[in-house]
């Protein structure tokens, strides 16, 4: 991508995300937006958002396909991989070479090159000193991102922390590990929500995710809400509407 | 309290984690807690409990089949009584008979859910009658999310004998389980919270896991509507 390209890009997603962050947004929604902003900015193939469970366990919550291959890549990554290091130390993880990255993370390191990724870059979602979660972003290509693409990738990751924690205003203790737990019981509603879509629809889970995620913006709802009227049977999306 | 109490807690308290109830006693102004889940159709387990009141008021529950316990459960939504003997003695006449003696002033029930299954309940009790504030409630529900999916893990272990992942995720949060579960929904009828449980008891009966029975059905090599009753 070239630069102006780029600048106008990323600036443009500082915009989307700062205007969805006004309105009453969706959680897991914003994070699918960030990490598909993220992958054309950087110009990589595929990203996964992950965040800490509250037993440190990191769970995906948006990622660039909903996708099995994708998932499970994501899921080693979360067990262990440059996304679990990540995590543990709060400092980016650059693997400039999956293929020659050594033998710390096998189960990864073969799925990831069998499914033609070659360069890994995971940056920390951080605040205050506590890291929340990881953004993970995968090249098909080998080499690093640039000092300067680490840069807006962190504040671009900054801003799905200030997401997360902003979603409801609320100033109870314990909040930030209440937001995350929220956000992930999100992703497990939605989960279902797609079994409940692919089997009235017959369609794949991926696409019963799409399906939803258009009705929500037409519909002017939030992610959240639409998967609840789903599993709870109040909103039935007709396969003809699927397109 | 009465010798004989807590002598009927045996629904499986095999592995009972003390940590899980004790978080809401030491956040919240109430006198004590238990947990319990749904391991498989119509079958609980209590899995932490902070007192012997609390087990016994547990016990108390599940042995008449009546109070907020039932109420969180089935409706998936938190049941807040601040005033047991005032309410208590329309609705859940034997229950409240049988625990204000021991001196329980307000009983609240809390749904644990993941998503849109209920799979479990935690009772809070309150030697006062007083009821909790909109702000106290409030971080009730937020610990009852923060529980769920310990709760469940623990579910899952104790129904199916399954050691708990070391690496990995937590079998709980394996999307497959969760998109099975509305697949079966909707080929059943049925709501969210049984479509877990059907997911579990046929894992159960088949001997094998709750994964493996959820990508056949994702994958679609099973559909719960072959399946005999």
């Amino acid at each position: 991508m070239s630069t102006v390209t780029r600048e106008t890009r990323l600036n443009a997603a500082f915009v989307k995300l700062a205007d969805t962050l006004i309105d009453d947004y969706d959680i897991v929604d914003l994070l699918h937006t960030l990490v598909e902003e993220c992958t054309a900015i950087f110009d990589v193939q595929a990203g996964g958002l992950m965040l800490a469970d509250a037993d440190g366990q990191l769970q995906l919550v948006a990622s660039t396909s909903e996708k099995a291959d994708l998932v499970e890549i994501m899921q080693l990554n979360a067990g262990q991989g440059p996304c679990v290091e990540c995590f543990k130390t709060g400092k980016p993880v650059a693997i400039a070479d999956i293929a020659h990255s050594g033998d710390s993370w096998p189960a990864f390191r073969t799925e990831a090159l069998k499914q033609g990724f070659h360069s890994i870059y995971a940056t920390p979602l951080r605040l205050r000193g506590q890291t929340i979660g990881t953004l993970n972003l995968l090249s098909t290509s080998v080499g690093d991102l640039n000092a300067r693409d680490a840069l807006a990738a962190q504040a671009l990751s900054d801003v799905a922390t200030i997401g997360i924690l902003q979603e409801r205003l609320a100033k109870e203790r314990g909040i930030v590990a209440d937001q995350l737990q929220r956000a992930l019981d999100s992703r497990v509603l939605i989960e279902q929500a797609k079994g409940v879509l692919s089997e009235l629809a017959s369609i794949n889970v991926d696409e019963a995710f799409n399906a939803m995620r258009g009705y929500a913006r037409s519909h002017n709802m939030r992610l959240h809400d639409v998967a609840d009227g789903i599993v709870g049977r109040t909103i039935s999306i007709v396969p003809s509407a699927l397109g | 309290m009465s010798p004989g109490a807590g002598e009927n807690f045996s629904r499986s308290d095999s592995n009972p984690d003390r940590s899980l109830s004790a978080r809401f006693v030491a956040e919240l102004p109430i006198s004590g807690a238990s947990i319990s889940v749904v391991v498989e159709s119509g079958q609980q387990s209590t899995i932490s409990v902070s007192d012997a009141l609390a087990a016994r008021i547990d016990d108390l529950q599940f042995a008449l089949g009546e109070g907020p316990h039932w109420d969180a459960l089935r409706h998936g939504s938190p049941v807040l009584v601040p005033n047991l003997l005032a309410v208590g003695g329309e609705v859940w006449p034997m229950l409240t008979s049988a625990i204000t003696e021991f001196g329980v002033g307000a009983l609240f029930a809390f749904p644990l859910r993941t998503g849109a299954v209920t799979i479990g309940v935690v009772d809070l009790y309150r030697s006062t009658v007083e009821p909790l504030t909109e702000r106290e409630v409030t971080e009730a529900v937020a610990l009852a999310r923060d529980v769920a999916p310990r709760a469940l893990q623990f579910a899952i272990t104790l129904a199916n004998d399954e050691t708990p992942p070391t690496n990995g995720l937590a079998v709980e949060m394996r999307r497959e389980v969760h998109q099975a579960t509305g697949m079966i929904l909707v080929q059943l009828e049925i709501d969210a919270t049984e479509a877990f449980a059907r997911l579990r008891a046929h894992a159960f009966a088949s001997g094998i896991t709750i994964q493996e029975v959820a990508n056949d059905v994702v994958q679609r090599r099973l559909n719960f509507r072959d399946l005999p009753e």
